[in-house]
Formats: structure tokens, C-alpha cells, sequence
């Protein structure tokens, strides 16, 4: 099971710590003593190729995926369990579940039916879908759905699979905007993406997963080109703790 | 006048209310068990439960006792590996159904000459329900309401999305073994009435006939109960009257209203 340490320190610069966790699914190797943090109120950005553990990480962190070694502690601000959100790139919902989308809100978030359409129209979710059926969604309402909520569950770290990969350009700005918004009211955001232009324009902190270079000594590091491509003068990678780093993983910041 | 006396009949009086009971609860099952794709449990579970039945009859107590342990204990282990990568739930149910089946043939070659009893609890009898089978079914089905009341949220979030469940931090697992032991508890609890054979169809067809016609979640909820009390009380009720098998004559009805919610929504489009 997950070994998460909740601690009640509001100066904590971190909200979110990993020390040393290992992954292994099967006898595959997912994460291997990966160390990193995602910093209070910071819009973290979790880069890296396919197949690198960006999702794994996340959904470590989330306790939906058992750590074999190490720890993950979770610094709450107050005297209570951090709320954590979650929105997955896709669901695979299942075909004859009848269930509308003013229902769903209801049951996911307890959203009440006075703020169901206030809930909805924050992600730019069209209206007329409101009695329709999450079955029949496109796959961008219902990334919408799911993100407008979690919004309402007012998360303390919102984690974002490939937030902008199924919506149109005009809902992106909308959602990029409502996502900023948040971040401003104090919620810490963390974003798998590969969207490098994003991370380019607001992150405040990328962790990145390269399964198959040391950033710290090779040249050919994706996360480090990938930046470069995007015209970023000014990356700092930090190694916090040399004896923590391994091949395999790297970890930047302060973009 | 045919109803009327039928309804002053100490034992349709108790088929009556047996079956509203197992309508409810195969209702609220149901609208759970068949989009987890799990329909094939209430087949599994009841035929494998024949094991608990013949081992009842074979050791001379209430056959119903050893079929609910058994039965609870398959639920036990359909949720233990209902996760599992390496043991599908569609394999375990088969597994259960053919080694329970198998039990039961065995031992029922043990037991010498005709047993009527057995065809009894194979296709349903409307004369072998007794008061300790209803105060036994009403006592579950309030286990049952006051279970759904607490777990609800978290069954229909995890049938949703299991990962969404967990992090919201509903008791997803506790809600998975509770639907399947309790699902399984309840399916025989019916057998006396419905047979081992028949009583899946309580269970899944009339989520099938509301799938055909809802549009939300609570329209589900609704058709399933009123087609599951509507062909159980119709099916109670001709089965008394044409002295037929109380099982098969639900089932057939509850095939029927499927058929038709078929055409007619084929012909509304």
C-alpha cells in the first residue's frame, strides 16, 4: 500500500514530497527511486516521453497505485487530510450506465442543483448537454465534466491529465484561464502534458521523467531539448539532493 | 373473483410478498451488477448454490442455510478478485457454476429414488414458502435498504469510474463487497420461489427493458423496480392460475415486456 505521511505544516514550501519511490507493475520497472515535489500553490508541469511513469507518478501520488519502496508525504495546510482531484485524460465509461450530467455532478462533487449550470459554464461547458447522457459526451465535454467537478470539490492539489488533449482552441484559453484562476485562490496544480508550449508559458515547476538519459550528465536529455526547442533561456536544473538523484530521472526548476 | 381468492391463500399471501421483496432488492442489484458487466454472476451464483442445496438435503437441515454460506462465500471471492489481472470475473463465475454443479450431481448420486424437493428448489414452488422464508427475506432486504442507503454514493461512482471513487475517498472496496455478497445472499434467498435456473432473470431483465427506455440514472432506477414488480406480481399471479411453475412463468414474462421494449423503442425511432 501507498506509505503516506500527512503532516501539518503550513510553512512547508511542499505540498506534495516522493522520497525514493520505486513502482513496479508486473515485474516492469514504472518508477525507480524517484524523488521530486510539487511546491504549494505552484503550477507544476509532469513532462516526459511515453512511457516514462508521468501518469504512474501521478496516480501514485493519488493512492490509486501502490508504491513498492519509499514514501510520499502529503503537507496539509490545517488539521485535516488533504483534498487531492484528479482529472484523467479519458474514462472508459461504461455503455449502459444511464446517467445525465447534472446527475453526475451530483454524485461526484454533491454539486446542488442551484449551482449546477454555474459549476458547468466555469469550464465552458455547453449548457444544452445538461440532461444529456455522460455516455454521449465527446470526449472534451467529458474532460470538462470531470474537471468543472472536481473544481467544485475545491481540491487543495488538482492533478490534470492532458487537460487541453480532446478540447477545441476555443475552450483551451478558456480552461488555461480557469486553471490560472484557481492556482491564483491558492489550489496547487499539477499537469502531465506534452504540450511544451504550455510549459513554456506558465510553469512555475516542471518535473521531468526521462527513463532512458541522466539529464544530469548527458547531453541528450528530451526534457532539456524539448525546452530548448521552445526557446527557453533560462533553464535551471536542480539536483536537491545529489545522493537522491539516479539515471533516469530528472528534475527541474525554477524555469 | 379468482384473484380475490387467491389473495386469501396463506401461501400466495406469503409468494406475494416474497416476490415484491426480491423484485426491490434484484431491482437495486441490478442496476449495478449488469453495467459492471457481471450479469453472468446471478447464473454462476445460483446454480453453484445447488452444491449448498444438495448438501442440505443430504445432511437432513434447511438446504437454504448451507446455499446462502456458500453463496456468500463465492461473493466473498468474486470481489476479492474482481480486480485481479491474471483471474477474470467471467472465469470465475464459469469455474464456480461447473464445480458447483458438478458437487451437487455427485452428491445428489448418493441420495437414493425420487426427490421432488430437489425440482422444487430447481424451477420454484409457490407452495414451499414458508413464514421463516419471509421474516428471513424481509430481514435481509432491510440489511439491504440500510446498506445501498450508506454505500450508494460510492456504487454508483466506482461503477462510473473506480479511480474517481478512490479519490474522493469513497469506500470503494467496502461498496464492491457488500453489491457482490449481498447480491449473492439475495439470489437465494429467491430460490425457493424463482428456482436456481430462473432466478437470474429477476436480476437482469428488467435493467435490460429500463435500459431500452431511461434516460437518466434515476428513470433506470424507476423502470427496473415497477418492470421487476409488475412481471414478478403478473408471473405470481398466472402461475397460481394456470398452475404453472412460479420461476419460468416470471421469467417468461419478463422476456416477453424485453421483446416488446425492444420493437416498440426500434419503432419509435
Amino acid at each position: 500500500m501507498i506509505k503516506t505521511d500527512l503532516k501539518y505544516n503550513s510553512d512547508h514550501v511542499n505540498i506534495v514530497e516522493c522520497h525514493d519511490i520505486s513502482l513496479f507493475r508486473n515485474t516492469n520497472e514504472v518508477l525507480f527511486e524517484a524523488s521530486c515535489c510539487i511546491p504549494r500553490n505552484s503550477l507544476t508541469f509532469i513532462v516526459g516521453e511515453n512511457g516514462t511513469g508521468k501518469s504512474s507518478l501521478a496516480q501514485t501520488i493519488l493512492g490509486l497505485l501502490p508504491v513498492d519502496d519509499g514514501s510520499i508525504c502529503l503537507h496539509s495546510e490545517s488539521n485535516k487530510k488533504l483534498i487531492l482531484g484528479y482529472v484523467p485524460q479519458s474514462i472508459d465509461l461504461p455503455k449502459h450506465f444511464q446517467m445525465t450530467v447534472s446527475e453526475y455532478l451530483k454524485y461526484s462533487a454533491e454539486v446542488q442543483s442551484k449551482d449546477i449550470k454555474d459549476a458547468l459554464a466555469k469550464v465552458d461547458f455547453p449548457l444544452i448537454h445538461i440532461e444529456s447522457r455522460i455516455t454521449e459526451l465527446s470526449g472534451g465535454q467529458l474532460q470538462k465534466l470531470l474537471l468543472a467537478a472536481e473544481l467544485y470539490r475545491k481540491p487543495d492539489v488538482l492533478f490534470l491529465d492532458e487537460p487541453l488533449a480532446n478540447v477545441d482552441d476555443a475552450s483551451e484559453k478558456h480552461i488555461i484561464d480557469v486553471i490560472l484562476e484557481i492556482k491564483n485562490q491558492g489550489v496547487t496544480i499539477a499537469i502531465i502534458t506534452h504540450d511544451w508550449q504550455m510549459v513554456s508559458s506558465y510553469a512555475d515547476h516542471v518535473i521531468c521523467l526521462n527513463k532512458n538519459f541522466a539529464c544530469t550528465t548527458s547531453s541528450s536529455c528530451v526534457c532539456k531539448n524539448s525546452l530548448s526547442k521552445v526557446n527557453i533561456k533560462n533553464i535551471q536544473k536542480v539536483t536537491p539532493d545529489p545522493e537522491h538523484m539516479h539515471d533516469g530521472f530528472c528534475y527541474i526548476e525554477n524555469i | 373473483m379468482e384473484i380475490i381468492d387467491m389473495l386469501s391463500i396463506s401461501f400466495m399471501q406469503r409468494a406475494i410478498i416474497g416476490c415484491l421483496l426480491l423484485a426491490i432488492n434484484f431491482g437495486l442489484y441490478g442496476v449495478f451488477i449488469i453495467p459492471r458487466k457481471m450479469g453472468f454472476m446471478a447464473d454462476g451464483i445460483s446454480h453453484a448454490s445447488l452444491l449448498g442445496i444438495a448438501c442440505g438435503l443430504f445432511i437432513g437441515i434447511n438446504p437454504i442455510i448451507p446455499a446462502v454460506l456458500l453463496a456468500a462465500f463465492l461473493g466473498f471471492l468474486l470481489a476479492s478478485f474482481a480486480d485481479s489481472p491474471k483471474v477474470t470475473s467471467d472465469g470465475l463465475i464459469g469455474i464456480f457454476l461447473s464445480g458447483g454443479m458438478s458437487g451437487a450431481i455427485i452428491i445428489m448420486t448418493f441420495m437414493p429414488g425420487y426427490r421432488p424437493d430437489l425440482f422444487s428448489y430447481l424451477f420454484g414452488n409457490l407452495l414451499s414458502i414458508q413464514n421463516s422464508d419471509i421474516y428471513a427475506l424481509a430481514i435481509f432486504s432491510i440489511f439491504t435498504i440500510i446498506g445501498f442507503k450508506k454505500q450508494w454514493r460510492a456504487l454508483v461512482i466506482s461503477t462510473i469510474h473506480i479511480d474517481l471513487s478512490r479519490v474522493i475517498n469513497l469506500p470503494t472496496t467496502q461498496s464492491k463487497y457488500f453489491l457482490f455478497i449481498s447480491t449473492s445472499i439475495g439470489l437465494i434467498l429467491g430460490v425457493k420461489l424463482l428456482g436456481v435456473i430462473l432466478v437470474s432473470a429477476l436480476l437482469i431483465i428488467p435493467v435490460m427493458i429500463a435500459n431500452q427506455y431511461a434516460t437518466s440514472f434515476k428513470s433506470t432506477l424507476l423502470i427496473t423496480q415497477f418492470s421487476g414488480i409488475f412481471s414478478a406480481l403478473m408471473g405470481i399471479i398466472l402461475a397460481y392460475i394456470f398452475d404453472l411453475p412460479p420461476g419460468p412463468t416470471i421469467a417468461l414474462l419478463l422476456v416477453a415486456l424485453f421483446i416488446f421494449s425492444i420493437l416498440q423503442t426500434k419503432l419509435l425511432k
